[in-house]
């Protein structure tokens, strides 16, 4: 299958679906839902024949001569890795998906988010990797926009001009590199000399950090996480901020791997103020899906501590980190913004003895939440443990600062769990009906299955990151 | 020697006799079918002070297309007749090589533009006609002062301008430009334009601001480039510093603007900004591709906004951000066209306004302009706001009361020859750039 067919094939269904899709929603779910599976097969395929090292070439297309412009799509276990997490979470979004309102139109969207995504993880020409990353926005704009909850405008306004102005640094840094190099390609650009490396550096740094996001880039993301309906949020902070940390790995750590070890202070220095800051912003918050938003940055911080490190045992705990936080924060959207739609209340204060009412939902919340702050067994106690352990390893001692940051991590999730789901049942859950539609229910309890088994068995998501980054470790370094 | 120029002209001629009759429509589609045949194979004026080139071939190829679907949209058979007249003198303006045959069709496309505004019906219409006569009269007073000076300089009337001037000359040349930039509405000469543009017919908008101007912007660029690249550093200076400007200014006005027809006007002008930058990057040899590649983007685009304004307000008698809202649930077809063309506008990849921009924007950082091409990409950014603002009022708003609906048909054909236009300027970039250096 041509590797084409999954990047513009979903942009040709996603308008059959939109022109044809009315009034036949079952067909419309399950051709989405195939397709993404189809996707993950996909996915697994390219796994499964990746060499061991360096790039799998799927071919070149639409060659513009005299101007390095090709959609060169090539992959490593790297992106490989990233394209399975997208396609399972899109699998698992559209699950929990199954009974949104205007059902063709949004899967529509849904569908023609799959074909751009796809794109970004498998170009490796900059200004083709540019069009997908620009292009994800347009889907996420409008189901921010149709689909989200009362601020729901503003939000998705806010998202689209915020991550498009941060867009321009990136288009204006790609047009530097490919002026000062003569060409697009990310892999060659590597080998060349740069002559005005800083500059190109600071462009993309601050251009990703925003979709990461880091500190003080994050403002766009509470809003359109919150406003967002939840499978989307689980799309935002699964596959978009996964998107940024990509980028960043991809495009400043081993692009730029020089400039990188020169400014890795600044990395470390913005990544613990995102760890804390969002921290204690969590600890604050006493709306529900602000505080799963804000937790979310606070380990977003903890990737980019990660990537940091600038080592191969910190790129790889990264990577796992990256795929443990999709998993953790993706349920904790979900039973947010469930809560929200049977309660009718973001806050907390208005929740209280969920467990008395919904067990088996609050059970699924209490897993996630210790996911989240690290519990021995689970997927986010291996990703923290290996990143400690990585940066302890590259700046010394002192880093177990970020012991420090699960702490706080500890304090808002064990003091979230004593509002919502425990203590005494309040009037307001009293009243709300809190039984959930099989199909979404299914696609939880594939989280909480996957963050478990993950926890369990770490070396089987360790032998495929480890060879995203075995060239480092041969070299010793970047 | 039949060629396009002749063919459109005799067309445009006989359609003159041929008004209240059923036959106009018809033969305005069979000559513009047998113009776009004609330049497909090759064919030019072949007049002394004429030359043709592959990029102008491109280029006229894809202003007849545009002009296919105004003519499928139309069914006023003034208008027809005059999108005939505008076709023949851009063609000409197009391949002018001399500072005479450019003269003489810059006035022809410019006085078609007169008579076809004035075919006026309301007060406001005659404000925006009669702003755009006087802007156009003072335009062409500068141009031949400039025009003037620069012949007393020793330039010469049956030759392409001379790279090599005296300072007269020079000076009589950056005349010649203010006054051309008077069409291309560049701030300061801008003033009239956001009134006249969202003052006329909207459809009359559409051949004003999306074909008259591109047309004037790609001869100017071929008619003034060699003797620009000459005088780097005195033009360098000068056009960016009138391109950041007017951008700017372009794009921050749009966004305080409640009309649509407003907002387009502002964002046109805007884009003159855009246009602007690739006369600043004629140290870049990508200049020249960037103007062509923005010039194709922006007649599909800013045709096609236009004349969806034009099918609102006669079916639905919008002409308000306000009116606008809920549109995609009365008719998903028409906000869906309209979506694309303000995304391409705005930049968004694939579509053929992002790519635009993109080569535009490269060969101003080839030239080593980046801090105006970061002022660009910053004006870029700003400018989704109010398009992803109109977005927004055609899907996330409820409609307001009953919409008052007029049945006739929807001019698809000529939308979707527009989003065509679009779709494969975003995707297949090798097809302006085999022929961009060629101008």
């Amino acid at each position: 299958m041509s590797p084409l067919f999954f990047i513009f094939g979903p942009m040709v269904l996603a308008a059959l679906v939109a022109l044809y899709g009315k009034k036949r929603d079952t067909i419309v779910k399950f051709v989405s839902l195939a397709l993404f599976v189809w996707m993950l097969i996909y996915a697994l395929e390219l796994l499964a024949i990746l060499p061991d090292s360096g790039y799998l070439d799927l071919g070149s297309y639409l060659a513009v001569k005299d101007f390095g412009f090709e959609l060169t799509l090539q992959v490593d276990h790297l992106s490989v890795v990233m394209l399975i997490l997208t396609s399972v979470l899109l699998i698992l979004v559209a699950l929990s998906s199954w009974t949104m309102k205007r059902t063709s139109t949004y899967f529509a969207l849904l569908i023609l988010f799959a074909g751009p995504i796809t794109g970004v993880f498998m170009s490796t020409d900059l200004l083709w990797f540019f069009i997908f990353w620009e292009l994800t926005l347009v889907p996420m704009y409008f189901l921010v926009g149709i689909w989200g909850a009362e601020g729901r405008i503003y939000a998705a306004v806010k998202f689209f001009l915020y991550t498009h102005v941060a867009s321009m640094l990136i288009l204006l840094a790609f047009f530097l590199v490919y002026k000062e190099t003569g060409t697009m390609n990310m892999t060659l650009v590597r080998e060349s000399m740069l002559a005005s490396p800083v500059l190109i550096w600071w462009l993309l740094f601050i251009g990703f950090s925003v979709k990461m996001p880091i500190f003080p880039f994050h403002t766009w993301l509470p809003d359109a996480h919150v406003q967002a309906p939840a499978p989307i949020s689980v799309l935002l902070a699964g596959v978009l901020l996964k998107m940024g940390a990509y980028a960043m790995i991809r495009m400043v750590v081993l692009m730029l791997p020089g400039q990188s070890a020169h400014f890795a202070w600044v990395i470390l220095a913005l990544g613990l103020i995102t760890l804390f800051y969002a921290g204690f912003m969590a600890l604050y918050e006493t709306h529900l899906k602000k505080m799963v938003a804000y937790s979310s940055i606070s380990h977003m911080g903890l990737v980019t501590v990660a990537i940091a490190t600038l080592s191969y045992s910190g790129l790889s705990a990264a990577l796992f980190e990256m795929i443990g936080h999709a998993l953790i924060i993706s349920p904790l959207f979900l039973i947010a913004g469930f809560l929200h739609h049977r309660t009718g209340s973001w806050q907390m204060g208005d929740m209280g003895g969920l467990m008395q009412k919904a067990p088996y939902l609050s059970a699924i919340f209490v897993l996630a939440g210790l996911a989240a702050l690290g519990l021995p067994g689970t997927i986010g106690f291996v990703g923290e443990l290996t990143i400690l352990i990585a940066a302890i390893k590259s700046y010394g001692f002192w880093l177990i600062l970020i012991a420090l940051g699960s702490m706080i991590g500890a304090g808002y999730i064990i003091w979230t769990f004593r509002r919502v789901i425990y203590g005494e049942i309040s009037q307001t859950v009293r009243k709300s009906d809190f039984r959930m539609d099989h199909v979404e229910f299914a696609a939880l309890v594939i989280f909480a299955v996957l963050i478990v088994f993950f926890g369990l068995f770490p070396s089987t998501l360790f032998d495929v990151i480890n060879a995203a980054f075995a060239p480092i470790a041969a070299q010793g370094g970047l | 020697m039949f060629g396009t120029f002749s063919l459109l002209f005799v067309a445009a001629l006989v359609s003159l006799a041929l008004h209240r009759t059923k036959w106009l429509k018809p033969v305005a589609l069979v000559a513009i079918f047998g113009s776009i045949f004609l330049t497909y194979s090759g064919s030019h004026i072949g007049l002394a002070g004429f030359e043709n080139s592959e990029a102008i071939r491109l280029f006229t190829l894809i202003l007849e297309i545009v002009l296919l679907a105004v003519i499928l949209h139309e069914e006023e058979d003034q208008t027809l007749t005059q999108t005939l007249f505008i076709a023949t003198a851009s063609v000409a303006l197009l391949q002018s090589h001399t500072l005479l045959t450019f003269i003489v069709s810059f006035e022809a496309v410019s006085i078609i533009s007169f008579v076809l505004v004035s075919h006026i019906r309301t007060a406001a219409q005659a404000e925006g006609a009669v702003k755009m006569f006087i802007a156009g009269s003072i335009a062409t007073g500068i141009l031949l002062l400039g025009a003037v000076l620069y012949l007393i300089g020793g330039g010469r009337l049956g030759a392409p301008i001379a790279v090599e001037t005296t300072a007269l000359s020079t000076t009589g040349l950056f005349v010649m430009l203010l006054g051309l930039f008077y069409k291309l509405t560049i701030v300061p000469m801008h003033g009239w334009a956001a009134d006249s543009y969202a003052l006329v017919r909207h459809s009359h908008a559409a051949i004003l601001t999306g074909v008259a101007k591109t047309v004037v912007a790609v001869a100017m660029f071929r008619f003034f480039a060699p003797f620009l690249a000459e005088h780097l550093s005195l033009s360098v200076p000068v056009m960016v510093t009138l391109a950041v400007v007017t951008m700017t200014l372009g794009n921050y006005l749009a966004l305080f603007q409640k009309r649509i027809a407003r907002i387009l006007a502002y964002s046109s002008i805007a884009h003159a900004g855009y246009i602007l930058l690739a006369f600043a990057a004629l140290k870049s040899g990508y200049a020249s591709t960037g103007l062509l590649y923005m010039a194709i983007a922006y007649i599909f685009m800013q045709t096609a906004v236009f004349l969806l304004l034009d099918i609102l307000r006669k079916r639905y008698g919008i002409e308000t951000l306000e009116a606008l809202k809920g549109l995609a649930k009365k008719n998903g077809l028409l906000a869906f066209f309209f979506t694309v063309q303000l995304f391409s506008l705005a930049g968004i990849p694939l579509l053929a306004g992002f790519m635009g921009k993109a080569v535009v924007f490269y060969a101003a950082v080839d030239a080593g302009l980046w801090a105006a091409v970061l002022i660009a990409l910053l004006n870029s950014a700003l400018s989704v706001g109010y398009y992803a603002w109109i977005v927004k009022h055609l899907y996330f708003d409820e409609a307001q009361g009953p919409a008052s609906q007029s049945n006739d048909k929807l001019p698809i054909v000529s939308q979707l020859i527009l989003l065509a236009g679009t779709l494969t300027f975003g995707i297949f970039a090798s097809l302006v750039f085999s022929v961009g250096n060629a101008f």
